[in-house]
């Protein structure tokens, strides 16, 4: 696992949230930050298209929200942890 | 996605603000060298960082750039007489020079010696690659000039215009990164449809850009953050052991360079905030060996590519939103994605649709975002930065802008900036 390489998300699977949880752990740089942050985006929209009945995603939503401002402010660990609540 | 402080923080740039102050260390670009083109021409006005200015080139040569206001009662010195070295008010006759210094007051007596104290704000202006550069920052920080390639090769490598648009700035930079657009906004139909015809037109074709766009429609893109901004590289599938690999480079605070094949011109932007809702589009086209072609001129007369067709005086396209762009439905039915004619009108069309400040609370980006989501964390980083009073180094560093973009096929176990490095020194 390279935190340089940028996880490929198709959907909110368990094994897409690891891997991304995996990469915020690794990653210490400015571009790596960079790729988490394109990545928690592409979950959030994901999360935000699925029906809204789907409790899950609801909840992943919120929580990829807040991953996603917490690797803007520099917090990626922190970040990781809220993506492994959902594992 | 942005939070709605960030976005407030990166895309409002009047005085006193963190976006205003980081664009107030930098040299920007402002008016034409030709808007005043000889000693004692009429003054012009312009808008920049939400300040209205007005400049005059003064008996010797010297660019003006001072408040549009006169400080006696706030007439606007537009109206002003440009006469022997300073720009007169007509309404009671107060003199500025270039400094600022008022030197005749001719409606009040001498004993007061109020001609000695009173000032105007003016800037400093350096004349520099055709344009005339201001800098409204704070006189102890005075940057260095960026050492640009298309500012040094001869005048007839170069062509350079500038458009206003109606948009925030930051806007205008997302669109001037956003690679992936380029497959689509600024397609022909035929192109994206992938049609046998285009297939056999391009498929020898000397033209990278056009042989491997099509082939692989989904890039993968890599950042990198370097000491004058980012390097942003696009991967695309090309033969069986090759990428095509384009490389543009964002420059500190909003200068790009787009990726450019060697033998053919190199294009480039730099947007600068006219106000928060309002930006001033520079776009350059320069070749560094040669004077631009024939056929480089015919596409600029004709604004098909990246110049568009401006008004002499506003700079405001003729192609616009009271117009609507001059679409043309039958064209966009049949051969281009947009109907709109130019790689420049379509840009500013599309950015305008989204308002003036877009609302980045509601977008849902994917990862071919990212070289935007670097963009904006570069520039929010280097914002809160200066608020910490850590001056940006770019801007004392003229000669880390000596650089070009670029675009190759490389062997794909080779990293793109070992295969590029000596593509992308500028060299003129
Ligand atoms: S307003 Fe300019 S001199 Fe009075
Ligand atoms: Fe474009």
């Amino acid at each position: 696992m390279n935190p340089n390489h940028m996880v490929a998300v198709h959907d909110f699977s368990p094994e897409t949230l690891a891997a991304v949880a995996a990469h915020l752990e690794a990653s210490t740089e400015f571009e790596h930050l960079v790729y988490r942050e394109a990545e928690l985006d592409a979950i959030w929209s994901l999360t935000g298209f699925a029906p809204a009945q789907h409790a899950d995603a609801q909840r992943l939503h919120e929580a990829a929200h807040r991953a996603h401002d917490l690797v803007g402010e520099g917090w990626p660990q922190e970040a990781a942890a809220l993506l492994r609540a959902f594992l | 996605m942005l939070s709605r402080e960030e976005s407030e923080l990166l895309t409002r740039a009047g005085p006193g603000t963190a976006a205003g102050d980081y664009f107030r260390r930098f040299w920007l670009p402002a008016l034409l060298a030709t808007e005043v083109p000889a000693p004692d021409c009429p003054p012009v006005r312009l808008r920049i960082l939400g300040e209205d200015l007005v400049a005059f080139r003064d008996t010797e040569g010297r660019v003006g750039m001072v408040d549009e206001y006169c400080p006696h009662r706030r007439a606007s010195l537009f109206w002003g007489r440009n006469e022997e070295c300073g720009l007169r008010c007509v309404y009671h006759g107060w003199k500025f020079e270039v400094s600022g210094a008022c030197v005749d007051m001719p409606n009040e007596p001498p004993e007061y010696g109020l001609d000695n104290k009173v000032r105007i704000v003016a800037y400093p202006t350096r004349e520099y690659g055709g344009i005339i550069w201001a800098y409204l920052g704070p006189a102890e920080r005075l940057p260095e000039l960026p050492k640009l390639e298309w500012a040094r090769v001869p005048e007839s490598h170069r062509y350079i215009s500038k458009r206003r648009q109606e948009t925030n700035y930051l806007q205008a930079i997302e669109g001037g990164i956003d690679s992936s657009h380029s497959n689509f906004l600024h397609a022909s139909v035929d192109a994206f449809r992938v049609t046998p015809d285009y297939v056999e037109k391009v498929k020898n074709s000397s033209n990278l850009r056009a042989r491997y766009h099509l082939l692989d429609r989904v890039p993968r893109f890599t950042v990198k953050k370097t000491d004058y901004g980012l390097v942003i590289a696009v991967r695309r599938n090309a033969g069986e052991d090759t990428y095509y690999w384009r490389l543009t480079q964002f420059l500190l605070p909003s200068h790009t360079i787009i990726p450019y094949q060697k033998g053919l011109s190199i294009h480039g932007h730099c947007w600068v905030p006219r106000d928060d809702e309002t930006c001033w589009v520079w776009t350059m086209s320069w070749n560094p060996e040669a004077p631009l072609s024939a056929e480089e001129w015919k596409t600029i007369r004709e604004g098909t590519f990246v110049h568009a067709d401006v008004d002499p005086v506003s700079f405001r396209p003729y192609r616009n939103k009271d117009n609507d762009y001059q679409i043309d439905r039958a064209e966009q039915r049949n051969h281009s994605m947009t109907g709109i004619h130019g790689f420049a009108a379509q840009d500013q069309a599309i950015q305008e649709s989204m308002g003036p400040i877009v609302d980045r609370t509601r977008e849902r980006l994917g990862t071919s975002d990212t070289a935007i989501i670097a963009m904006r964390r570069l520039l929010l980083q280097q914002m809160r930065a200066l608020r910490d009073d850590q001056e940006p180094f770019a801007a004392h560093h003229g000669a880390i802008y000596w650089v070009r973009s670029a675009s190759l096929l490389l062997k794909r176990d080779v990293p793109f900036d070992e295969g590029a490095r000596d593509l992308v020194a500028a060299q003129v």
